[in-house]
């Protein structure tokens, strides 16, 4: 490595230095400076003041609602590339596809039977 | 492909069936059946199979033809011991075994890691479920999630560089240092799933967490898909760093799990210890396979191991369940008060620690065999060595059975259901080893 390789690595470093750090803190050195009263501080400004903190603890029962949600969301995924080429389907992507909507539809049932989407 | 795939499709009709029949709340003794049928006729359709067909994602070989056999065999113990009062577990076990019936047929690293997650995750959940959902069984659970996790992040990371360096995931040999990083990488997650030596740290807690009939199917079925795997990964680069690797780690865990299960009281532990060291004999065993080339048709020692151990350990864990035995002062006068378990018992430790001429004698000596020809004489004598230490406890337990006086109060057991699958077992574990043929059929099967 010589000398001019060295030189461009400190200009780098500080080229990244000092743009990262004017980014970082443009907002603190441009910007209007907010002025802190009212609601302006509660989480969501939606008018209405939070009953509790978020940061708390929840039932369990909750879990398996989310857990059921990501299941079948991830799912319904996997339909998405499906519905765009619905112009080029071919008889074998069809009923494959239907198939797997039909599974969808059973585990539905399943849960439902098996009373996992009641609310307890 | 259809016709390639038919045993996993048993299996997935057998799911759904199960889960149907749980859904109209039919007798879970029907439930258990319908289990049962399934996995004997993914058995039979995957023995009706021939290797040589296939495509890019899924292809039938010699060695997925016959670890598919060992895999739905292994299973067996459990459907038919296990207690199952809903259709749960029965879905589990299935979904389990398709995992490992996908990993036998994978023609692609993806493939691989889909089967080896699929085989894993009900494999966690019949953990937590093991007798009764007790806090051992879920805390041991836990522990086999996070290694199992870590160990299918292993794999993603190791497949990863695989891909950046050879631009595909089939299996396409390794040579260059990215792609052979990446194969020890895929390497270290296969050991994390057989339990080799310095990955093992879950397993004891696993397999004496679960129920005896689980921690068969577990050390049999299960380990037998890591050694898949890890041949699978081995035969990429037979030359490579990981494959030299293989015979040292194979001596290591033959030697730590030998010597910590002469420490054991508890007979599920000391079990889980002695799968341990026989898992460093397979492991041993791969390697010196690699070692000669990773040809299909070489792969007969490794296969008999497999097959000797699915019947050994299967029976020994039925034994427990059989007997209600759990520590070692539990054994001992088990022989004169009950002499038809407790033979059957001996005949399987015999089996296990090797002893001519049971099919345990057979399957080390090939081994052993196997490492000769590859001449790898110091990971052999280690080997050796470790073979001896376990004598040391099988033949301890033999001594508890037969030499000892009973106790004065009497152990109160618990006898189970199981004196027809551990005899079952036992029956094989003797006559495999002293009829050749059933090796050179199998050799004939694996060179299709």
């Amino acid at each position: 490595m010589n000398h001019l390789s060295a030189i461009a690595i400190v200009i780098d470093l500080v080229l990244v230095l000092g743009l990262t750090g004017f980014f970082a803190n443009a907002n603190r050195l441009l910007g209007p400076h907010p002025v802190h009263e009212g609601d302006a501080d509660i989480p969501f400004e939606t008018g209405e003041r939070p009953i509790d903190s978020a940061v708390d603890k929840m039932s369990v029962l909750y879990h398996r609602f989310a857990v059921l949600f990501v299941v079948f969301d991830v799912d319904l995924a996997f339909l998405m590339p499906w519905a765009l080429c619905r112009g080029s389907l071919t008889g074998t992507l069809v009923v494959s596809m239907t198939v797997f909507t039909g599974l969808l539809f059973f585990m539905l049932a399943y849960f439902w039977r098996k009373g996992v989407l009641e609310c307890r | 492909m259809g016709g390639l795939l038919a045993p996993q499709m048993i299996l997935a009709a057998g799911i759904l069936g199960v889960l149907g029949a749980g859904m109209a709340a039919f007798n879970p003794k029907f439930i258990k059946s319908l289990m049962v049928l399934a996995i004997l006729g993914a058995f039979a359709i995957a023995f009706g199979a021939r290797p040589g067909v296939g495509d890019a994602l899924v292809s039938l070989d010699g060695i997925g033809f016959s670890w598919q056999l060992v895999f739905y065999a292994a299973a067996l113990p459990l459907a038919f011991l296990m207690t199952a009062e809903s259709e749960v577990a029965p879905a589990l076990v299935l979904g389990s075994l398709l995992g490992l019936g996908l990993l036998a047929v994978s023609a692609n690293l993806l493939m691989l890691f889909i089967g080896l997650e699929l085989m894993s995750l009900p494999a966690y959940l019949l953990v937590a479920r093991s007798r009764g959902g007790a806090k051992t069984a879920v805390e041991a659970a836990i522990k086999y999630f996070f290694a199992g996790g870590a160990a299918g992040g292993l794999y993603l990371l190791g497949l990863a560089l695989y891909y950046f360096t050879q631009k595909t995931m089939s299996f396409a040999g390794a040579g260059s240092l990215g792609a052979e990083a990446g194969v020890a990488l895929m390497g270290s997650a296969a050991l994390f799933k057989v339990g080799a030596f310095p990955l093992h740290f879950w397993l004891p807690d696993v397999y004496e967490a679960s129920d005896p009939e689980l921690a068969g199917f577990l050390s049999t079925a299960l380990k037998a898909g890591g050694i898949l795997l890890l041949m699978r990964l081995a035969a990429l680069s037979p030359a490579g760093p990981f494959a030299r690797a293989l015979p040292w780690f194979g001596a290591a865990t033959m030697l730590f799990g030998a010597v910590l299960a002469l420490r054991q009281e508890r007979l599920q532990r000391l079990l889980a210890y002695s799968s341990m060291a026989h898992a460093g004999n397979i492991i041993l065993g791969v390697g010196a396979w690699a070692a000669l080339g990773a040809t299909p048709g070489a792969a007969v020692a490794v296969f008999f191991y497999l097959a000797a151990y699915l019947f050994m350990n299967n029976g020994a864990f039925s034994f427990l369940k059989a007997s209600g035995a759990k520590t070692r002062a539990d054994l001992r006068g088990l022989g004169a008060r009950s002499p038809k378990t407790a033979s059957a018992f001996a005949v399987l430790l015999l089996a296990l620690g090797g002893v001519p001429p049971t099919a345990g004698f057979l399957a080390k000596l090939l081994i052993f065999w196997e490492a000769f020809k590859a001449h790898l004489y110091a990971p052999l004598l280690l080997a050796a060595l470790g073979a001896l230490l376990a004598l040391g406890y099988y033949l301890a337990l033999l001594k508890d059975l037969y030499f000892e006086d009973a106790p004065a109060v009497e152990p109160q057991l618990e006898p189970g259901r199981g004196l027809a699958v551990l005899w079952t077992c036992a029956v094989p574990a003797a006559v495999l080893g002293v009829a050749p043929w059933i090796l050179t059929y199998m050799s004939r099967l694996l060179a299709l």
